[in-house]
């Protein structure tokens, strides 16, 4: 079968198979599926090819594998892509091979007759095999029968009995298998105990031919002897010089001894009751008793099969497991039929195709079974680790182009755990904004397989809120020379919470709780990197305070004083550009920081002017020293100090007015009494966390 | 017009499609059902629709197509732009579906002189 979208390719792989082949077409990967569903074995090759609509090769591919059609009919790719990352994952699926295109008509040729070949080769070896098993089978059930046939030839039976005992015991165990697991009855082992139980009565070679073949009843002495042979014969088996461990000698072992016991100890030799008693034995003791109730002996008649099942059910010929009873019940249709060479062939036939089946997939079964136990197991830890560590984990494949996500983590991201093409998805894309997709899309083109690592942290859609996250990934490469980018693995992890009381620390750290201006601490380092981004531009540092601000707080309490330092803080901040700097130094003192064009003198008095006014039924008086950068230069130290002492000179001189520092007051004191870090322990924390990031 | 001018004319590479199909015969019945396939018109209209996964498959079967047939010039084109749309639209899909479109006029232009010259 051709499976390809193009009209045009199957007709030329047609053409160049028609002369030999019987050729069907089918267009895309649904197509071939129906197809094959109903007619799979007319078939003995597909060429597939890979991109296609409806579904595609590897969608045929996964449902032939798990049909196990795939066992059965090989499948060649055809394919335009070369990089292994496209030929892995077809032979992982079990493809036989690959033709790529441009077509080549000897190598299609020569491709597709050598998997055929190959092919019928393989099923040829299988029924090799199978015959050979069976013969070796034959050979060896054909020993035991013989000797299970002495008994009887002695016994003047026609060795029927050994044959139908062999027959029912199969037909019971099966059933029995099928009810219950505790008796570890795989096929191996009922073919084991089905071939012993030809040896149930070989004791009886021992017993004298008188009371073996006397007509009508034995006497109690008579009994008692023809009792022993259950003992004798498992004495024989015991005795045997070799072959004490092998697993056939201990079933015949048991089933020799044991054949006579009854579920409620009311059997010989030992009296044995219930599931003491083997479950081979206890088998083959039933199969014994329906064959000798329906044959016909030397001391009494042939029992018809119904008579036969009641007596055995109503416990007239002692008592059975009850699930033995039940099972023998369930195949007395069977039995009914009469038991005969067919059965037994047609058991034979059961166990060589178990045994040829087992034997071809014993090597690839094990390898096979451990890889997935540790895939599996892999697995497991995967997601385990997953959950508990709350991180979205995700694995991403450009081919097809298919984002897979921890339960957890779709469940959250209100994705499925398999999203195909999320590149192109709405609701991927609405999880993040565009320019954070773009940048993480950046950083993974510009990723190498030497240097496979991105970090990025980014706001997501979670849980219908937005939480920050780190995303680290990990791209993966192929083996290749030079190696193809194939995706990524990667996880990202909720940073939320730090990173929000990181962000409050920091604000808390550099900022007045009261007014929420920059506090003195964090100042100076604000004021210097503006300074350092234009070194030559021109700067004034104002330092000002309240006048009779004490007074307020006496006259009016500290909430108005707080209040009045706020209404300050705001008007401070309203009279300077966003770009400048207001800074609350301590207390009732502040410092605006800015830069000029041209007049100093002019911004300096719009400033003041917005300052001061009246607060509720306070007038407010403020005095403010200056200093410029062109006098003091652009250390922010220097600026501080003669700004300062141009306040102490207002203050000194009658306050309510502004001064701007020259050298005549580079004798003054300070103004600034107590520079307190409001939020000192703040700054102290901020740092330590930051350190120990 | 010859089979071997058409292919001139399209600028695909002759000797090397009669080297893999071995006979002239089958090299020309595939060159005149080239037109028959529909993936161009599938593609132009995909890409009118912003279909790009439509767009993407229809790009790679004609790419597939003229590597049967050795059309090198269509196939380099369609084969840049299969790999433009392989995960989604990208923004150098516009002009190399342009280039497709020239060089999918010029093959079919070939292939209709060849067919006039056939009397067919």
């Amino acid at each position: 079968m051709v499976v390809d979208d193009s009209e045009m390719n199957r007709s030329i792989l047609a053409d160049m198979l028609g002369d030999e082949y019987d050729i069907a077409e089918a267009e895309n990967g649904k197509e071939a599926v129906t197809i094959l569903q109903m007619h799979r074995e007319e078939y003995s090759l597909v060429l597939l090819d890979i991109v296609m609509p409806e579904m595609d090769g590897f969608g045929v591919l996964e449902i032939m594998k798990e049909n196990g059609w795939i066992q059965d009919l090989p499948v060649i790719m055809i394919s335009a892509e070369s990089g292994s990352a496209h030929v892995e994952r077809p032979y992982e699926l079990g493809v036989t091979d690959f033709i790529s295109r441009p077509f080549d008509a000897l190598i299609v040729h020569r491709r597709v007759v050598n998997t055929i070949f190959l092919y019928t080769k393989q099923k040829n070896l299988e029924n090799l095999v199978a015959e050979q098993i069976y013969e070796k089978e034959k050979q060896s059930s054909l020993m035991i029968e013989i000797l299970g046939h002495i008994v009887e030839f002695r016994n003047g039976e026609s060795g029927q009995h050994v044959r139908s005992v062999r027959v029912i015991t199969e037909l019971l165990l099966e059933q029995l298998a099928q009810k219950a697991d505790c008796y570890n009855l795989d096929w191996n082992r009922i073919s084991m105990i089905t071939t012993a139980s030809a040896l149930h009565d070989i004791g009886k070679i021992a017993i004298p031919e008188e009371i073996l073949n006397k007509p009508g009843r034995l006497t109690k002495e008579e009994f008692d002897t023809m009792k022993t042979h259950s003992q004798i014969g498992a004495n024989m088996l015991e005795e045997l010089p070799f072959y004490q461990d092998e697993e056939m000698v201990k079933v015949a072992y048991e089933i020799c001894r044991w054949h006579h016991e009854r579920y409620d100890g009311k059997g010989y030799p030992d009296g044995l009751k219930g599931d003491d008693i083997p479950i081979s034995a206890q088998v083959v003791s039933v199969a014994d008793v329906y064959d000798a109730l329906t044959s016909e002996r030397a001391y009494k008649g042939k029992i018809p099969h119904e008579k036969a099942m009641e007596m055995i059910l109503n416990g007239e010929c002692g008592s059975f497991s009850p699930l033995l009873l039940e099972c023998l019940t369930d195949i007395s249709p069977t039995l009914k039929k009469g038991v005969n060479a067919g059965n037994l062939i047609q058991s034979n036939h059961r166990e060589r195709e178990h045994a040829a089946r087992e034997m071809l997939h014993y090597r690839e079964l094990t390898a096979s079974e451990r890889t997935l136990h540790l895939l599996e197991h892999e697995r497991m830890k995967y997601v385990f680790f997953a959950a508990l560590t709350k991180d979205i984990q995700f694995e991403y494949t450009t081919t097809p182009p298919m984002v897979t996500l921890t339960g957890w983590g779709a469940e959250k991201l209100g994705l499925e755990e398999i999203v195909m093409d999320p590149l192109n998805d709405p609701r991927v894309k609405a999880l993040a904004k565009e320019e954070d997709w773009q940048k993480i899309l950046r950083a993974i083109r510009s990723a190498t397989p030497k240097n496979p690592m991105i970090t990025q942290d980014l706001r997501l859609n979670f849980d219908n809120e937005q939480r920050w996250f780190q995303v680290i990934i990990k791209t993966t490469w192929t083996q290749d020379e030079p190696p193809l980018y194939t995706g990524f693995i990667g996880k990202a992890m909720d940073i939320h919470d730090s990173r929000v009381k990181l962000n409050n620390l920091e604000q808390m750290a550099t900022h007045d709780s009261l007014t929420g201006l920059v506090n003195h601490a964090s100042a100076k380092k604000q004021i210097t990197e503006r300074i350092a981004l234009r070194p030559d531009s021109k700067y004034a540092l104002a330092i000002f305070d309240l006048d009779f601000f004490k007074q307020a707080n006496d006259n009016y309490g500290h909430l108005f004083g707080d209040r009045l330092l706020i209404y300050i803080a705001e008007k401070a901040l309203q009279s300077i550009r966003s770009s400048d700097i207001a800074v609350r130094v301590g207390g009732d003192e502040f410092l605006i920081f800015f830069e000029y064009q041209q007049e100093l003198e002019p911004v300096v008095k719009r400033i003041y002017g917005s300052l001061t006014g009246q607060f509720e039924n306070f007038q407010i008086s403020i005095s403010m020293g200056i200093a410029e950068s062109e006098v003091v230069g652009t250390d922010y130290e220097e600026m501080f100090h003669a700004a300062d002492q141009a306040l102490y000179s207002v203050k000194r001189s009658g306050k309510g007015r502004y001064r701007f520092y020259n050298a005549s007051l580079s004798e003054m004191l300070s103004a600034i009494s107590n520079i307190e870090g409001g939020d000192r322990e703040a700054a102290i924390r901020y740092n330590k966390l930051k350190e120990g990031h | 017009m010859t089979l071997q001018e058409c292919y001139q004319a399209l600028d695909g590479n002759y000797d090397d499609v009669l080297g893999r199909l071995r006979s002239e015969r089958l090299v020309q019945k595939f060159v005149l059902k080239f037109l028959d396939d529909k993936s161009y018109e599938l593609l132009c209209s995909s890409m009118e629709a912003e279909n790009w996964q439509e767009a993407f498959r229809a790009s790679h079967t004609i790419k597939g197509m003229c590597q049967n047939l050795s059309f090198t010039r269509l196939q380099q084109s369609s084969s840049n732009l299969t790999e433009s749309l392989r995960n989604g639209w990208t923004p150098e899909a516009v002009p190399l579906l342009d280039q497709v479109k020239q060089d999918y006029q010029q093959a079919a232009a070939a292939i209709g002189e060849l067919k006039a010259s056939l009397g067919l």
